[in-house]
């Protein structure tokens, strides 16, 4: 029933982004069995053994004392997280079949999550980006950061194409502390380079979510007769005939996708595939999944 | 192949409809933005050609149904040959039974050749069996029963009456329109050449409707007595003078003895030469015929192949010349002088003129005069005018002459009419009167050249009431009146018949006058001719004549006339050549000699081209042997839209099939659409 409050086109008759964030969120956790709220409990959680670099505040010295072995005390409350969104806002973005923009879409993503972060404690950040980092807001779990995420979300709007060498480079630059780095992206790109345009960041120990953004019509396009078919980013024009969008490309779409996932996963990147035109809590179930094993 | 709306082939022009969707607009089709064409391939483009053959199949399945449709209105036909033996159709067997089939056995030789037509027929076969005379008599109903058109081809007999072949062509246009089917016209003829109508347009045929050519007899050399001139009335017998015509007809020159018979008797003969293809004229001089009708005849000796026109009948009648009474009372002596010397003018001799005081006049019985004439009369005796009345409605004739003696009188006698006063006009300078307005129609007034240069000095106004002017004066004065008074009428001449009121006895129009006002007073109006040509009409009774019963006696003696025809006809036709007994309704009874057309006595014939020609008139395919009837063929417009239909469906379902593979949404797509919604 609540489940209807996380459609893309309820939410794109709502007119704050905030707004927007908080109603996904708090839709998505009175849904869950089970609260959520990781950082706020002082509950514990876990022993985790010492490991040269681990900050030497959370060894538990008690049980250093009775068993000269040093150990990590860790709680469910506990966040040392940091949220790095990175946000395409390439002109590609911008298409749509339906009611919503995959823009529209991703800054609903983007929003969700950086709510999500903010009531969790974690520190967010924001990189826009398309070929050039258009914004950027550092990770923060500061008062006002929230309000600073979502003005800086709701300002994204769709640029040239998309570049995601030089934005990556940037974010590399940028991102001191470990986290988690999630891009919302439609990746119109070939897999085995923007797999190895991410990886350097997972070497850094973040974890990194692919959130791959696409559009109904791109993923199964439905043609009544043969069209010229402009590229929003490059103006390249193409005349396709629907038997080809009905078979060839749908193919070769699903292989792409398939690269994508697997190339990914062979680098320890999460990948998900989001539809447009399907509710956000996916996404956000998939986010707090990684969360939760980051703890 | 033709069209019967060719007009709808314009509709052709809509399959500019599709070359605009299938061409024209998809290459102004807006381009669609799409995410990116990363996954489309340059080579691609071959599957949007092949696409395009796809849609060229739509696109000349679309022009096709256009086109089909187009035609569709446009009714298309092609002419398909049926062997007439093999098409329902109607024979018809014509035979020219003209006066010139009398030549030789000609007519004979053309019911041979029906009948051959005939025992060609099929069991079940429609034939109808006309002739061919002055008109075409239909002697059967289309009709199956061979046997009975056998036995109307034999009941057929020669006619003295003149071919028509335009009027046989009506006929058959008109029994195509009525019986709806082809006609097949066998005419048995001998294909005169006179026989043609004036114009060709008349000898069309139905379409339909073809001609086949029965010739019998051939062009021959034929001499006749076209005509004879010789008056209907014998006055005197010694000034007759009978003149006959001899023509020739691809006759060579040859000298021709001719006879001038009346009653069966010779009265003469002459021998005349005829130029080759030429006329001769005799004249016979005197002809002693008996009181009462005669019967004349010229006759030729030619020994040709047409002996039937060799004679020439007339009909004359004997009787006395007829008594005018000229009633004056002596004051003007010279208007009896000059009126008589005008009757006498006349070769026929026709009138006897008897002058009388008015007193002496009153004591006479009128009925012994054909015409009384009233010359100036000062006064009338006492009852002189009611003897004239009851005589002029017993169908008398009074002719009055007014002049300064009648202005005592206060009206016209026996016209009735009141005399206003008497108009002068001088001697002298231009004071005169001329005549202005003259009918000329008129049988009184038809040869005096409308009083051309007469002058008028005194004339006697009358104030015309129930009478009719027949001519008038420049001063608007009438000149001659005319009144119809029972059975008779009433002449009245507004001036004087001396040349102290005008000069109308010095000039030429004076006899004329008065030869023609007597014969129109005594014959009581124009007399019908009693020399006819056969098919000729003769009149029974006028418009407005009741009660007594008219009578025909035809050249054998028999009565031609039913009893409803003898009370109620007014006119009777005469269809052959003989002396016709004809007693009016009005009791004038004539012997009339009626006689074949000469037009039928030349026997030369059509040529070959225009019969042929007439024959192309039946339609376009109606090219026909003469006789030829077995393997004859017409070619019948059979309409092409049953298979354009047949087509067009056809074209239709396959349009629909293929336009529903190509837009119709993917099978999976549809599954997944269910499987939403669900």
């Amino acid at each position: 029933m609540l489940q209807r409050y996380l459609d893309p086109s309820v939410l794109a008759g709502i007119s704050g982004l905030d707004l927007v964030a908080k109603t996904v969120v708090d839709g998505f956790i009175a849904g869950l069995h089970r609260s959520p709220d990781f950082g706020f409990s002082q509950e514990f959680a876990e022993y985790r053994a010492y490991t040269p670099g681990d900050d030497l505040r959370h060894v538990d010295w008690n049980v250093y004392a009775r068993t000269e072995k040093a150990f990590l005390k860790r709680y469910r409350g506990e966040t040392n997280s940091q949220l790095t969104i990175l946000l395409d806002a390439s002109r590609s973005m911008k298409f749509t079949s339906h009611k919503i923009e995959k823009l529209d879409y991703a800054k609903f993503l983007a929003a969700s999550l950086a709510y999500l972060a903010n009531t969790q404690r974690d520190a967010a950040g924001l990189i826009v980006f398309d070929d050039e980092v258009r914004n950027y807001v550092r990770a923060s779990s500061r008062q006002g950061q929230l309000a600073r995420l979502l003005h800086a979300i709701n300002s994204a709007t769709v640029g040239t194409r998309t570049n995601f060498e030089h934005p990556f480079l940037t974010l590399q630059e940028f991102l001191r502390r470990r986290g988690v780095v999630c891009a919302i992206s439609d990746f119109w790109e070939e897999p085995e380079k923007i797999v190895q345009t991410v990886q350097p960041l997972r070497y850094r120990g973040n974890e990194l979510i692919l959130f791959h953004v696409l559009d109904p019509e791109e993923i199964h396009p439905k043609l009544r007769g043969p069209v010229l078919l402009e590229d929003l980013e490059t103006g390249e024009a193409m005349e396709v005939s629907p038997d080809y969008a009905h078979h060839e490309y749908r193919q070769k779409m699903d292989a792409h996708i398939e690269d994508l996932k697997t190339r990914s996963k062979a680098a320890g990147i999460d990948y998900f595939l989001i539809d447009t035109s399907r509710p956000l809590d996916a996404a956000l179930r998939e986010y707090l999944a990684i969360r939760k094993g980051k703890m | 192949m033709g069209f019967l709306a060719p007009w709808f082939l314009a509709g052709i022009a809509a399959v500019g409809l599709p070359i605009w969707i299938h061409l024209l607009k998809k290459h102004r089709s807006d381009p669609r933005l799409f995410p990116s064409l990363m996954l489309f391939e340059k080579h691609e483009q071959s599957s949007v050609k092949h696409r395009r053959l796809d849609y060229i199949l739509l696109f000349a399945l679309r022009a096709a149904m256009l086109i089909l449709l187009a035609l569709l209105f446009a009714n298309p036909f092609i002419r398909r040959a049926i062997p007439l033996s093999q098409q329902k159709h109607l024979t018809v067997v014509a035979v020219d039974n003209s006066f010139s089939m009398r030549a030789d056995d000609r007519l004979q030789h053309a019911k041979d050749e029906a009948l051959k037509v005939l025992s060609n027929l099929k069991p079940g076969d429609q034939v109808q069996v006309v002739a061919l005379g002055s008109q075409v008599q239909a002697l059967t109903q289309p009709t199956t029963d061979i046997a009975e058109a056998r036995a109307a081809v034999a009941s057929i007999q020669p006619s003295d009456g003149r071919a028509s072949f335009g009027e046989l062509s009506r006929y058959t246009r008109t029994l195509s329109e009525s019986v709806k089917l082809p006609i097949e016209l066998h005419l048995a003829s001998d294909f005169q050449k006179s026989a043609m109508p004036p114009g060709f347009a008349d000898l069309r045929l139905a379409p339909g409707t073809t001609l086949a050519a029965h010739q019998v007899g051939q062009a021959a050399p034929n001499w006749t007595v076209e005509s004879v001139v010789a008056p209907r009335r014998v006055y005197d017998p010694k000034k007759v003078r009978i003149q006959a015509v001899v023509a020739g007809f691809g006759t060579p020159a040859a000298k021709r003895t001719v006879s001038l018979m009346l009653n069966g008797k010779v009265l003469g003969t002459k021998t005349m030469d005829v130029g080759e293809n030429g006329r001769a004229q005799a004249e016979f001089l005197g002809l002693d015929a008996p009181y009462g009708f005669s019967r004349g005849e010229v006759r030729i000796d030619s020994a040709d192949t047409l002996p039937a026109d060799d004679h020439f009948i007339f009909a004359v009648e004997r009787i006395d010349p007829r008594k005018v009474l000229f009633v004056d009372d002596g004051r003007r002596p010279r208007a009896e002088l000059y009126y008589k010397a005008a009757l006498d003018a006349s070769p026929d001799a026709a009138f006897q003129l008897e002058s009388l005081r008015p007193e002496q006049a009153a004591n006479v019985k009128l009925s012994n005069y054909a015409v009384v004439v009233l010359s100036d009369l000062a006064s009338m005796p006492a009852g002189f005018e009611d003897s004239l009345t009851r005589y002029v409605s017993g169908g008398g004739a009074v002719l009055v002459a007014l002049g300064p003696g009648s202005v005592a009188m206060p009206r016209v006698p026996v016209l009735g009419e009141p005399i206003q006063a008497s108009s002068y006009a001088g001697r002298e300078g231009e004071r005169f009167l001329s005549v202005s307005e003259v009918d000329t129609g008129h049988p009184v007034m038809r040869s005096t050249n409308r009083f051309d240069g007469v002058k008028f000095y005194q004339v006697i106004r009358v104030t015309p009431s129930k009478s009719t002017v027949l001519a008038k004066l420049d001063d608007g004065t009438p000149l001659v009146l005319e009144r119809q008074i029972g059975e008779g009428k009433v002449l009245a001449f507004a001036s004087t018949f001396d040349n102290s009121a005008n000069d109308l006895p010095l000039h030429a129009a004076w006899v004329p006058f008065v030869q023609q006002s007597a014969a129109y007073l005594s014959g009581g109006g124009a007399e019908q001719p009693v020399n006819l040509t056969v098919d000729s009409y003769v009149e029974l009774r006028s418009a407005d004549s009741k009660g007594a019963a008219a009578e025909v006696l035809g050249p054998d003696g028999t009565r031609l006339l039913s009893l409803e025809e003898a009370a109620s006809a007014k006119n009777f036709a005469v269809r052959k050549e003989g002396f016709f007994e004809l007693k009016t309704a009005s009791s004038r009874s004539s012997l009339i000699a009626v006689h074949a057309d000469r037009r039928e006595s030349d026997l030369s014939v059509m040529p070959p081209e225009t019969l042929d020609l007439w024959k192309a008139t039946g339609g376009d395919e109606s090219e026909t042997g003469a006789s030829s009837t077995g393997d004859q063929q017409d070619k019948k417009p059979a309409g092409l839209w049953p298979w354009l239909l047949l087509v067009l469906l056809g074209v239709a379902v396959a349009e629909s099939v293929v336009a529903n593979r190509y837009l119709r949404p993917p099978a999976e797509e549809a599954r997944s659409k269910r499987k939403e919604a669900a």
